[in-house]
């Protein structure tokens, strides 16, 4: 992780076999260009830009496997990216090399709704995936914060989900099959090479040996997907709790009554304060804890009355309640929690939100003690941190605030950032729900797997001997 | 106001990508550098003196149309235009100075333009037409404030007088006299639904008179009470983008005056690109205390034709003649004064004629100020794609709401041999048409 070392220079023929395969267009190697692909959304590389030597624009799986090949032959490494989206430095080149940025890969070739499936490029942005599915009353579930503007194919390199994983669960679960272009430059097709059917265990599940690799065992260029039917409608229960613990307890008491929720969220009180500073208008009871915010969707008549059970299931814990199925005013109660993410900044002047430690998953029984246990942390190292994220599967994003010019604040959020990661592990969670790996959560990987992470590095080594599909993440072989 | 400056601004993206799914020209050619998260990570290098002043990084961010839908999907707000804009500044302060750079000396923007018509334009004789098309234009609108000082109009060979047919038909001096300064609403036996003043523009008041004299009546017709402040003058927009922000400061000045003495409730414009420079006079006055306060009222007053209608008019009878519509947003109208479709809704209310969504609309049409003649091939690809758009919808009428998407959609009608079959027209025009139409059957 890390390296200084400034890669060899490349080839001149490596870039002129680059310029037969993708034209004068579609080749890059301005200083400013590499400049432009050496970041995600991550701090990390808002400290450390990773810089490639060469950029290309893919739009064909045979291009894609022909740079692959190049760069197999000549040991290149070859760093494979969507929008870039990521929080954790998936997609960036820390090995210089060749940046294949594959978001023009973005046609969708088919919607078979009688099959409810599917065909795409990886390219193409998940929002742009449902609006294209609506007419045919059709979506593909998974909804990442980032949905309007992350692409299909990065989600399923880091098995992205969202905040209605509680009921749908994550991309693995809508991936019936894919086409790779192995580290060889070869390209198979998984889950059959001609299957059609929803459901198959013919052979290895390749698919999803693919599915959250980011990148470093091949490169997907097309994806079939699973559909479901459009949800009708929606409600929405929004509610404030006097304590942190109230609020877990609320979660639970929910889940036992036999509610399914679309989506469970929480915000703690820095989250309802950063919210209030943007959107004063929403006016949120600032005395509390914590806010929940509970999603049910169905047909109409049915959603009514789960947002009335839901009410009256989380009434003895709350002191503060609102409620509705209508479209418009649903829409005005989700704004209080999509806004977090962005709000949190605001916390303090001139406060950068850092992305760290921000994805971490506990048992839903330890919610309440890791709540505040991050809260401590906080303290402890004179922070101030924004927690919200996806309750109903123990999935939450903390959101340290920090002077970029501190550099005492700046030393200091690294060790927050691990402390949060150890303390993740020590409730039995794991450092990881659906940001992914990439490169700053490296170092976390021996210490949460012990030895199946050898199995990870054989694997890989199988299949990328020279190791050039994305090299330098996740903890595996140098 | 905005909350943040540009060098403040530009410090708070933490780069998600919001922005990318709605830049015109990441999505015409994928290069992350031709979208803003790059644009805003490149200026600020620039400004912040981390990389050097070149023709490399002026060439990356002179493909910015500054059309603002990154800021508008922005989920903090960062201020790309304004980004993109100070390091502009920074560049031709650079090639001003007296330390060598490899940016010819020459002063800007009068530099961009000779280098353009130099190494562009006067090689390529179709080009040519166009940009001989757009000096007449300039002429016959007198506005050779524009080009004055720029030194371009000693560039062009006389004989370049073509392509009228995407210029409007101008007014003779005769039908240009200066607006009533009065007209009440059509209808005095109903409550007037507000006095407003209409803004009328420089461009537009020559250039389109009758897309004018269609909106104050249109106003009328709607119920309000309509002042034509004779002391008005241009917004400054171009000054303001063209680094003459002291001239764009006196002209706000004039503007606040004159509108706060025609006592009015709301400040109408019919040109999303005027309404935007409005709507941001305070940023003009960012620790002019007296100003601002003035310069906040004055904005706070500033309502597009169409919203206005829509939120607090009365449409009377309308009809359509079978036709079907679309409409192409203005950026600035739908970006920056966050008007998103009260245009569109305004036109579906209209009874035989079928409104149809025009598939990215999103996507600034690539008229953009005087882009289309700095950037030809960009240009060209973004309006080519959303020509093809256009064409999906199988309209007769493509709407607009602002002067330049009107000239370049109907440059982009022409392009497509299309004439005959889409009109190119104001929504101001097509819904007083529409109004007139239905009067003209009741009369019968």
């Amino acid at each position: 992780m890390n390296e200084t070392m400034t890669p060899p220079p490349l080839d001149d023929n490596v870039i002129t076999r680059l310029r037969n395969i993708f034209g004068d267009d579609r080749l890059l190697t301005n200083c400013t260009d590499m400049m432009t692909y050496s970041y995600d959304a991550s701090f990390e590389t808002q400290l450390r830009p990773k810089l490639p030597q060469v950029a290309v624009i893919a739009l064909s799986t045979e291009e894609v496997s022909e740079c692959v090949r190049l760069a197999n032959e000549f040991k290149i490494p070859l760093y494979p990216r969507g929008a870039a989206t990521g929080q954790t430095g998936g997609a960036v080149p820390v090995k210089g090399g060749i940046m294949l940025d594959l978001s023009k890969m973005n046609r969708i070739l088919e919607i078979d709704h009688r099959n409810m499936q599917a065909v795409i490029e990886p390219g193409v942005i998940q929002n742009d995936l449902n609006e294209a599915l609506k007419p045919y009353g059709l979506r593909f579930p998974p909804d990442p914060g980032s949905a309007n503007m992350c692409t299909v194919g990065g989600m399923v390199s880091n098995n992205s989900s969202g905040l209605r994983a509680v009921k749908y669960g994550v991309t693995r679960h809508y991936v019936l099959g894919m086409e790779v272009v192995l580290p060889t430059g070869d390209i198979i097709v998984t889950g059959g090479a001609k299957s059609k059917a929803l459901k198959s265990v013919s052979g290895y599940d390749l698919a999803h040996l693919m599915i959250g690799s980011e990148g470093t065992l091949g490169i997907v260029t097309r994806l079939r997907l699973k559909l479901l039917p459009l949800p009708v409608t929606r409600g929405i229960v929004l509610c404030s709790f006097e304590r942190l613990e109230d609020a877990g307890e609320a979660v639970n008491a929910v889940f036992s009554s036999g509610l399914q929720p679309s989506a469970i969220e929480i915000m703690d009180f820095n989250c309802t304060k950063a919210v209030n500073m943007m959107k004063p208008e929403l006016n949120l009871p600032l005395d509390n804890e914590a806010i929940l915010v509970f999603e049910v969707d169905g047909a109409k008549e049915e959603v009514s009355s789960q947002v009335n059970r839901l009410r009256k299931v989380v009434e003895k814990f709350t002191n503060y309640i609102k409620f509705s199925d209508e479209p418009d005013e649903c829409e005005k109660l989700w704004q209080a929690r999509k806004l977090v993410g962005a709000a949190v900044g605001l916390l303090k002047p001139g406060g950068f939100r850092v992305y760290g430690g921000e994805d971490i998953c506990v048992p839903i029984s330890r919610l309440p003690e890791t709540l505040r246990e991050i809260h401590n942390i906080s303290e402890r190292y004179g922070i101030i941190c924004g927690i919200y994220g996806h309750v109903g599967d123990g999935n939450m994003h903390t959101g340290p605030v920090v002077n970029m010019n501190n550099e005492m604040e700046m030393e200091n959020v690294q060790k927050m950032i691990d402390d949060i990661h150890e303390l993740a592990i020590k409730m039995e969670g794991t450092t990881t729900a659906e940001h992914g790996v990439g490169i700053v959560r490296a170092k976390y990987m021996d210490v949460e797997h012990g030895p199946a992470m050898e199995v990870m590095r054989a694997i890989k080594r199988t299949l990328d001997p020279n190791n050039i599909l994305n090299p330098g993440k996740m903890a595996l072989p140098n | 106001m905005k909350l943040l400056t540009a060098e403040e601004s530009m410090q708070t993206c933490v780069r998600c990508g919001a922005c990318r799914n709605v830049c015109p020209t990441l999505n015409i050619t994928g290069r992350e550098a031709d979208g803003p998260r790059g644009r805003v990570l490149m200026a600020r290098s620039l400004i912040e003196g981390t990389i050097p002043v070149n023709q490399e990084i002026k060439d990356q961010l002179d493909r910015c149309l500054l059309c603002s839908a990154c800021v508008d999907a922005c989920p903090i707000d960062v201020q790309v235009p304004d980004i993109v804009m100070l390091a502009k500044e920074r560049i031709a302060a650079a090639a001003e100075a007296p330390v060598q750079t490899d940016i010819k000396k020459t002063a800007y923007p009068a530099r961009t333009f000779k280098d353009y018509f130099f190494d562009h334009v006067l090689a390529n004789q179709k080009r040519l037409n166009t940009v001989g098309n757009l000096l007449w234009f300039y002429q016959k609108s007198g506005l050779q404030y524009v080009t004055r000082g720029l030194g371009i109009l000693k560039f062009f060979p006389e004989q370049m007088r073509q392509m009228e047919r995407i210029t409007p038909s101008i007014l003779p001096p005769s039908g240009r006299k200066h607006h009533p300064e009065f007209t009440p609403r059509t209808d005095e036996e109903k409550a007037a639904r507000g006095r407003v003043a209409f803004f009328h523009g420089c461009i537009m008041d020559v250039m389109f008179r009758e897309t004018n004299d269609n909106s104050i009546k249109l106003l009328s017709k709607t119920g309000f009470d309509v002042v034509t402040p004779k002391a008005q003058m241009c917004c400054g927009a171009l000054h303001h983008h063209s680094g003459k922000k002291d001239r764009a400061i006196e002209l706000a000045k004039a503007n606040i005056q004159a509108f706060e003495e025609a006592n009015v409730d709301y400040i109408i414009t019919n040109a999303g690109g005027c309404g935007a420079a409005l709507a941001e006079y305070a940023d003009l006055f960012r620790g002019d205390y007296h100003w601002l306060e003035r310069a906040k009222a004055f904005s706070a007053k500033i309502r597009d034709i169409s919203e206005i209608i829509y939120e607090k008019g009365e449409m009377p009878v309308t009809a359509g003649r079978g036709e079907r519509v679309t409409y192409q947003p203005s950026c600035h109208l739908q970006y920056v004064m966050k008007v998103k479709d009260a245009p569109a809704k305004l036109v579906k209310g209209i009874p035989n004629s079928e409104y149809v969504d025009l598939p990215e609309k999103k996507y600034c049409c690539g008229s953009a100020g005087i882009y289309n003649l700095l950037q030809p091939n960009l240009a060209n690809e973004i309006l080519d794609k959303k020509m093809s758009r256009v064409k999906e919808t199988e309209s007769a009428v493509l709407i607009t709401a602002n002067p330049g998407c009107y000239l370049q959609m109907k440059l982009g009608v022409y392009r497509e041999g299309m004439e005959d079959q889409i009109e190119t027209k104001h929504v101001a025009d097509y819904l007083m048409e529409s109004i007139e139409r239905a009067e003209s059957a009741g009369n019968q």
